[in-house]
């Protein structure tokens, strides 16, 4: 053919004539698919893309027809398109005009996501009893999506308000398109065999509406279920839960949601940690208290002569154990969170000088200085000191009180 | 006293076992007390690990064919 033969179409013209094609061969069609991309402008119109695992068709539904459905369609709806296609031609790109929309029951789609389901139902990809518990406090965690999505800076933005401490690696993807399948089985693949991380979160991009199909992939599903580090999967949609989201050991409804099931809040860990420093200085405190309780009672049953050694040495022993724990308690308590709380003033209990400060004293002994524990010992001493918090006073020992006045004395006192 | 933890799963755990310690209330109050001193330590350890200033994030590329990948470090914010 020669270049004098060759007819040259403009633009409109080789639209019109596929226009005229496409109608007189397409007048009237019913296509099913999943919807994605829904939109209604002000027009009323309604847009939207029909779509199998492999490809998809623009559609649009004018305000008129629009108004006559009776359903809700939605983002991942399966439905079958009645119409006419027709050719766009300020985009030279051809359409469905629908004028009948129905929710299909059993679409290709979804009846081929069905099969597979319950064969990897069969096989017992989703039993719950293989779902493995998540790490209390993960070290490292994996995150597979896509680099450039919402999801990732979600996920990240959450684990650094939240917990810190973990190491973070991202195994960049792609979840759409045809490469998408493979590159999420290798990357799946690859984190279980590091053997070094604590858990995995599997994440699409976060676009506003993408394509799932990877997520409903045999591959991956199997690629979740060997992973040998529970995975969490981020994929789905509220109203669209994927294959992945079954096998995966926890599904979390957005990537936010998933960085919080996956790491514990530091917030709470303060909480917790000042609740068991709490419990720990409560049980120590109670031991200090009776082994106090045990020496005063040696002291009353035994002669004393005879055991004074053994007191003194325990007592010691309890104030230098009680000193201890008021000094391990600074340390706590030096830090500005755990000064909140019952903690600090519990350890305080435990300083015998705090103790002097609720009104009690100590007698000692004004030669040899030595705490005198009864009354034949003052009585036989005589000159005594009286040692107050701020300091001491001596004293002079005239002699026994009768037991019904000291009775009393020390009811009312108390 | 045992080795300086080396993550905050360590750290933690020992404090819980710490106190789970205590609490069982079978230790003397010698032990008892050494045990409350390395509590508190780790309570204070564990906190530093919470307020570790960022999280470190590297970048593990994996190649098509399932070769283990290489990894990076991340400069990011």
């Amino acid at each position: 053919m020669s270049f004098a033969e060759e007819r040259v179409f403009s633009v409109a013209e080789i639209n019109a004539l596929v226009r005229e094609l496409l109608e007189g061969e397409f007048s009237f069609v019913a296509i099913a698919g999943e919807v994605s991309n829904l939109r209604v402008p002000a027009s009323g119109h309604v847009y939207f893309k029909l779509k199998d695992s492999a490809a998809q068709i623009s559609v649009v539904c004018f305000r008129a027809d629009a108004r006559r459905l009776d359903f809700e369609m939605e983002d991942g709806a399966l439905v079958i398109a009645r119409g006419n296609l027709t050719l766009y031609d300020a985009q030279g790109s051809y359409q469905l005009v629908a004028r009948v929309i129905e929710p299909a029951g059993r679409g290709d789609l979804e009846r081929a996501l069905r099969i597979l389901v319950a064969r990897l139902r069969e096989e017992g990809l989703f039993d719950a009893a293989r779902k493995r518990p998540l790490p209390r406090y993960p070290s490292r965690l994996a995150i597979i999506t896509s680099p450039t999505g919402a999801a990732i800076r979600d996920i990240l933005s959450t684990i650094e308000r939240r917990f810190p401490c973990v190491e973070v690696l991202v195994v960049p993807v792609q979840v759409q398109g045809d490469a998408a399948p493979a590159q999420i089985v290798c990357a799946l693949d690859a984190v279980s065999a590091r053997g070094d991380v604590d858990v995995v979160i599997l994440g699409r991009g976060g676009g506003s509406i993408e394509d799932l199909s990877a997520f409903n992939h045999e591959g991956v599903a199997r690629a979740i279920h060997r992973c040998s580090v529970p995975v969490i999967s981020a994929v789905g949609h509220e109203t669209d839960v994927t294959i992945a989201d079954f096998v995966a050991d926890v599904r979390a409804a957005t990537p936010t949601m998933a960085a919080e099931i996956a790491v514990p809040s530091r917030v709470e860990l303060f909480g917790q940690l000042s609740a068991l420093e709490q419990r720990a200085a409560a049980r120590l405190a109670g031991g200090i208290d009776s082994s106090r309780r045990r020496v005063g009672a040696l002291v009353r049953s035994y002669a004393l002569g005879q055991v004074r050694g053994r007191i003194e040495h325990a007592m010691q022993r309890l104030d230098h154990a009680s000193q201890r724990v008021v000094r391990a308690g600074h340390m706590a308590v030096n830090d500005r969170r755990a000064r909140e709380g019952a903690f600090a003033a519990r350890l305080n209990g435990l300083n015998p000088r705090d103790v002097l400060r609720r009104g009690y004293a100590v007698c000692t002994s004004a030669s040899s200085g030595e705490a005198l524990t009864s009354v034949p010992d003052a009585v036989r001493e005589g000159s005594v000191h009286i040692v107050f918090h701020d300091g001491a006073a001596s004293a002079s020992v005239h002699g026994a009180v009768a037991p019904a006045a000291h009775k009393q004395e020390a009811t009312h006192g108390r | 006293m045992a080795d300086e933890p080396v993550t905050f799963e360590d750290a933690m755990t020992r404090l819980e076992r710490i106190v789970a310690d205590l609490e069982s209330g079978t230790f003397s109050l010698e032990d008892s007390i050494k045990k409350f001193e390395e509590g508190i330590r780790l309570g204070k350890t564990c906190r530093e690990f919470l307020d570790h200033a960022d999280v470190r994030v590297r970048t593990l590329t994996v190649a098509a064919n399932g070769e283990p990948g290489t990894e990076a470090p991340v400069d990011n914010e």
